[in-house]
């Protein structure tokens, strides 16, 4: 049997603490082969640590030509001028078949939930797409609010660790639009745990490459306890229904 | 006809959601029951079992949270009956306690077949691991020769890298596992380093930010003969740290002796008749014909 896998959390591109990474989309090819991923979303670390429009851009060139690749870019306030208004940036993602955003509000210096983000992700709400946020970008109160404001915005927890089921099961419960991915769900026993509280609708299939190393998320998904059909919602039917606009779960 | 070795027939296991078969692992680095820092499901004896028997991991080496938090000697009894309740697919990691008199804990235990060596957490227990009162444990773990598995972190006051150092050349006859490795991966390279000047050291590798490629610069600087596989199960799923050990790209009897036969050969040295590690310990023999 092969269990699709579409990987809704990678970047590809150099990351100044690691040699680690995957260079460029050859190099990330070569991976998702190894682990038998069929799809990836890419950001390139360009759009993390670098210059967020260029990095955007350059998502777009380095999937183009790749069936197996979709661009992911990263969002920021336009208060600077750095990024179009949220409208016109939206409309750009439309026209370059982004498939999820990312939010890096620590590393970028603004707050998510202020006025100057406002725009911008009413916009990713009406667009319909997913909205990535590393658990260390975004503590779990600020993704409870977040989810509330945008109850059609599907708010993605990436990187969630092991010791934050607590917050994490109050959020899902209060927010069918938050999800969490398998990048690092770390937590024993916590997949299955949270499929048989909340359904197997409400976790992704993520590797977190190059941060994590992407065959954590493959063994931890194949291995579980789950049935086949609730592996293969989380390793890629969820992410396939979001992608193309489908409502949150 | 091509037939894969041990280790590509392991990850065509995983690929197949079958238990692997026919490459013995040891999980070096394991807990057990409730825990009040965070919610983990499924603590006990029969939740880790599910994920050993779900895997294929033939053995783990368990200390109980009880044990390494409040109460070190009901916390050795609780992880002895995890032994017990396990049917052989565990053994015990007797916590020692440098506040809670330790020599009254090895006196206790030591001779007890359910543990096969000794658990040290310095940074919980707010206690340098180069202090005086660890002085027991090293004398003991020279004199009979178990291991002794001691949590590290780059950069800790407690349980810092170069720490292990002094520890190492104090008690060259003590061997030590060095926990998560210090974890952090830019020091890595410097706990190569370390390992490399004193074979008492071995490097037991789970932990967050524990990756494939470290897992294998390890094995290519030290050998393999210093490396264990360890996960922190029930703290952390074990499936994670699996998954990056068998994609390391290392070398079939690497990886039989970083999945089990490194940590079969030094348990041997203390429990020499314990079945569960007999077929474990021979190195590039114990994969499974």
């Amino acid at each position: 049997m092969t269990v699709d896998l579409f990987d809704v959390d990678a970047m590809v591109g150099p990351v100044a603490t690691t040699a680690d990474v995957a260079e460029d989309v050859s190099a990330l090819l070569t991976r998702m082969d190894r682990l038998r991923i069929a799809e990836t979303i890419v950001v390139h670390t360009h759009a993390w640590r670098h210059d967020v429009a260029a990095g955007n851009r350059l998502a777009v060139e380095q999937v183009d030509g790749h069936e197996r690749l979709h661009p992911g870019w990263v969002v920021l306030p336009d208060t600077c001028g750095e990024v179009p208004p949220p409208a016109e940036f939206v409309g750009a993602a439309v026209r370059h078949g982004v498939a999820a955003f990312r939010a890096c509000p620590v590393d970028h210096g603004y707050d998510l939930l202020g006025p100057d983000m406002a725009g911008a992700l009413t916009e990713l709400e009406a667009y319909g797409r997913p909205l990535l946020l590393d658990s260390d970008q975004v503590p779990w109160p600020q993704v409870d609010v977040l989810a509330g404001r945008h109850p059609r915005l599907a708010v993605v927890v990436t990187h969630t660790g092991y010791r934050t089921v607590r917050p994490m099961a109050g959020v899902l419960a209060r927010h069918d639009n938050v999800y969490v991915d398998l990048s690092y769900l770390g937590t024993h026993q916590v997949l299955e745990w949270l499929v048989e509280r909340f359904g197997p609708g409400r976790v992704l299939f993520g590797t977190g490459q190059p941060h994590r190393d992407p065959a954590d998320a493959v063994a931890r998904l194949l291995w579980s306890d789950l049935d086949d059909d609730a592996v293969a919602a989380i390793g890629a039917g969820n992410l396939r229904r979001l992608v193309t606009g489908g409502v949150p779960a | 006809m091509t037939v894969e070795g041990p280790g590509a027939a392991a990850r065509t296991a995983m690929f197949e959601r079958r238990p692997l078969d026919g490459i013995p692992v040891v999980d070096a680095h394991a807990h057990g029951g409730p825990y009040s820092r965070f919610f983990i499901p499924d603590n006990g004896t029969a939740g880790m079992m599910r994920v050993m028997e779900r895997v294929g991991v033939d053995v783990a080496l368990v200390s109980s949270h009880l044990a390494l938090e409040l109460d070190v000697e009901g916390g050795n009894a609780e992880t002895a009956a995890m032994v017990e309740e396990s049917g052989g697919r565990l053994r015990g990691l007797i916590v020692a306690n440098p506040h809670i008199d330790p020599e009254r804990t090895l006196a206790t235990w030591l001779d007890d077949e359910r543990f096969v060596g000794v658990k040290l957490h310095p940074e919980l227990h707010e206690y340098p691991v180069t202090g005086s009162r660890y002085e027991p444990v090293w004398a003991a773990a020279a004199a009979r020769g178990f291991p002794v598995l001691v949590h590290s972190w780059a950069g800790s006051e407690y349980n810092d890298i170069p720490m292990f150092g002094t520890v190492a050349e104090r008690h060259p006859d003590a061997t030590i596992l060095l926990g998560h490795s210090g974890a952090r991966r830019s020091f890595l390279p410097d706990v190569a380093g370390l390992a490399c000047r004193h074979p008492n050291l071995i490097l037991e590798t789970c932990g967050s930010y524990m990756t494939g490629s470290w897992l294998r610069y390890f094995v290519e600087q030290v050998g393999a003969e210093q490396v264990v596989f360890g996960s922190d199960f029930p703290f952390i799923d074990l499936r994670y740290a699996i998954g990056r050990a068998l994609f390391a790209e290392l070398p079939d009897d690497d990886l039989a002796l970083v999945l089990g036969g490194t940590i079969s050969r030094l348990v041997r040295r203390v429990r020499p008749d314990d079945p569960a590690f007999a077929e474990l310990a021979t190195g590039s023999a114990a994969i499974r014909s």
